[in-house]
């Protein structure tokens, strides 16, 4: 009874998910950077505060918003620069999702 | 020929059972995190999920290959002793599913159904009927293996999303941004559940039907009916098992950032994927909770519960003998009583399920109960609350610490 064990393939899983989830996760935050950079950054309050939120309460948001809109007022980039941020933010935010989907893509297709 | 037919119809509802057991039992594994972190309300959560597991079914169909090609040698067996020990296994399998979600055992699903299938196969049959190379390389090493590349995945994201993100100057840093994220990461990891649990089903009902001379055993790919009432069930108990979810996370999860569980869900979708595009039959729960712990340990000052690691370990290890038990069982039934054990099974089977549905209702679900074991394994990792400085943080305080010494020294020299 012999064990044949494909190696290859665990090595293969291995990369392809590596790579796509350094490749998604960077992009993304790279877009998140980019944005604060733009001096737009972004505050998300929790759409329903659970038991298990300990660092954001409505308070906490309004205070985290201002002080965003206050290091938004001192941003020491151009208004150029700031938009150039901007563009390179939504191109990150656009490659993430592009990983996402050729991946999906791939999956569909049988690779 | 009556008789079988019965058994095969018996088989169906069985397997579709199980796949609903697996959609209400894995809910978790994708809206854990997004809900603990807001990123969701409970409601929207829960039927993203389940409308993205119906969709994912439709993705891949490699999975369900593994199960109808390999572990169990068909050739060796004769399609009427077949079908009563596939009907046993899933016995095996939904029992130890049902009594796991009752007891709240981390198991999984995928793993259950394996030791179900294995263990009535064993009894009815023999050892020489199991290929345990295929039980080796495309059940027990992905089992083993997964959980680590999880982890290791999602330990080397979490580290780029929080270096990436980093602003030592207090300024807010955008992290909150990473909520948006989770609503996209989590809605993969429903997808990819669905492209591969949804075909471990299919998988059974497919090998059910080859056995039954239904299907063309040249043609092993699931028919299309069975593929739409696997991804319909699989949906309808992933929507089903969110409302219990709802109550366990109420009660309070780990402390898990947006950054974190986006890190987190981006590598269970990952590495689900591409090990469903490959045809391995991977635990979510297993890679799921592998990730959680992996993207906790990629938070600076953070640290293992091994004691929490280990039960987890121990109820990952207990999934395959115990279904394989219960599974076996069941098929002496059949192999004592024939057509009789297969009703006795039936009957069995449908008071032990009643028993634990009925035993569920009346303990409300908490923490310790129902899907907790990703939230469990988020309590594997402890996290403080204030972090070690940074190799960068040191360096700017040393020399500002410096700066602060040179100017005062100049005033001395000075004055």
């Amino acid at each position: 009874m012999g064990f044949e064990i494909d190696w290859i393939a665990f090595v293969q899983v291995f990369v392809s998910a590596l790579t796509a989830t350094i490749v998604v996760v960077a992009s993304y935050s790279l877009g998140l950077r980019m944005l604060v950079r733009a001096g737009r950054p972004p505050v998300v309050a929790p759409a329903e505060f659970t038991d298990a939120i300990t660092v954001m309460s409505e308070k906490r948001r309004a205070r985290a918003a201002k002080a965003a809109a206050k290091a938004a007022k001192r941003n020491p980039l151009t208004a150029a620069q700031k938009r150039w941020a901007f563009a390179a933010a939504i191109a990150s935010f656009a490659v993430c999702a592009l990983a996402v989907l050729s991946g999906l893509l791939l999956i569909v297709i049988g690779l | 020929m009556e008789t079988a037919a019965l058994i095969v119809v018996l088989v169906i509802g069985l397997a579709l059972f199980f796949d609903f057991t697996n959609g209400f039992h894995d809910t978790a594994n994708a809206m854990a995190t997004p809900i603990a972190t807001g990123a969701l309300k409970p409601k929207v959560a829960v039927l993203l999920a389940a409308v993205l597991n119906l969709v994912g079914a439709f993705l891949s169909t490699e999975v369900s290959k593994t199960i109808s090609h390999g572990i169990i040698r068909e050739d060796q067996i004769t399609p009427t002793e077949f079908l009563p020990l596939i009907f046993a296994g899933l016995i095996g399998a939904i029992t130890w599913n049902m009594l796991t979600w009752l007891l709240g055992l981390p198991s999984s699903s995928s793993h259950a159904l394996f030791g179900g299938l294995i263990g009535a196969t064993i009894v009815g049959v023999g050892v020489l009927a199991i290929d345990f190379g295929v039980v080796m390389s495309k059940v027990v090493l992905p089992a083993v293996i997964a959980p680590f590349t999880a982890g290791l995945i999602a330990f080397a994201a979490t580290k780029v999303a929080y270096a990436m993100t980093r602003r030592n100057d207090a300024k807010p840093d955008g992290r909150d941004g990473f909520r948006w994220g989770q609503i996209f990461s989590s809605s993969l990891v429903a997808l990819a559940h669905g492209t591969n649990d949804a075909q471990k089903t299919m998988g059974v009902i497919t090998l059910a039907l080859i056995m039954a001379g239904w299907q063309d055993s040249s043609h092993a790919d699931p028919q299309l009916w069975v593929i739409l009432a696997c991804a319909l069930t699989i949906a309808l108990g992933t929507y089903m098992g969110g409302w219990r979810i709802i109550r366990t996370l109420g009660k309070g999860l780990t402390d898990v950032k947006p950054a974190q569980g986006y890190s987190a869900e981006t590598s269970t979708a990952a590495t689900i994927l591409a090990s469903s595009a490959l045809g391995f039959a991977l635990s979510t729960t297993q890679v799921a909770s592998g990730s959680v712990i992996g993207s906790g340990l990629g938070r600076r000052g953070s640290t293992v519960r091994w004691r929490t690691v280990g039960r987890i370990a121990i109820g990952w290890l207990l999934t395959l003998p115990a279904a394989g038990l219960v599974g076996a069982v069941a098929a002496l039934f059949v192999a004592w009583l024939g057509s009789w054990g297969i009703f006795i099974d039936a009957v069995l089977a449908v008071v032990v399920v009643l028993w634990i549905f009925l035993r569920s209702r009346r303990d409300r679900v908490s923490a310790s109960n129902a899907m907790s074991e990703v939230a469990d394994s988020g309590r594997a990792v402890k996290v403080t609350r204030n972090p070690p400085p940074t190799r960068r943080q040191r360096r700017a305080t040393r020399a500002a610490d410096s700066a602060r010494r040179d100017a005062r020294s100049d005033d001395g020299e000075g004055s």
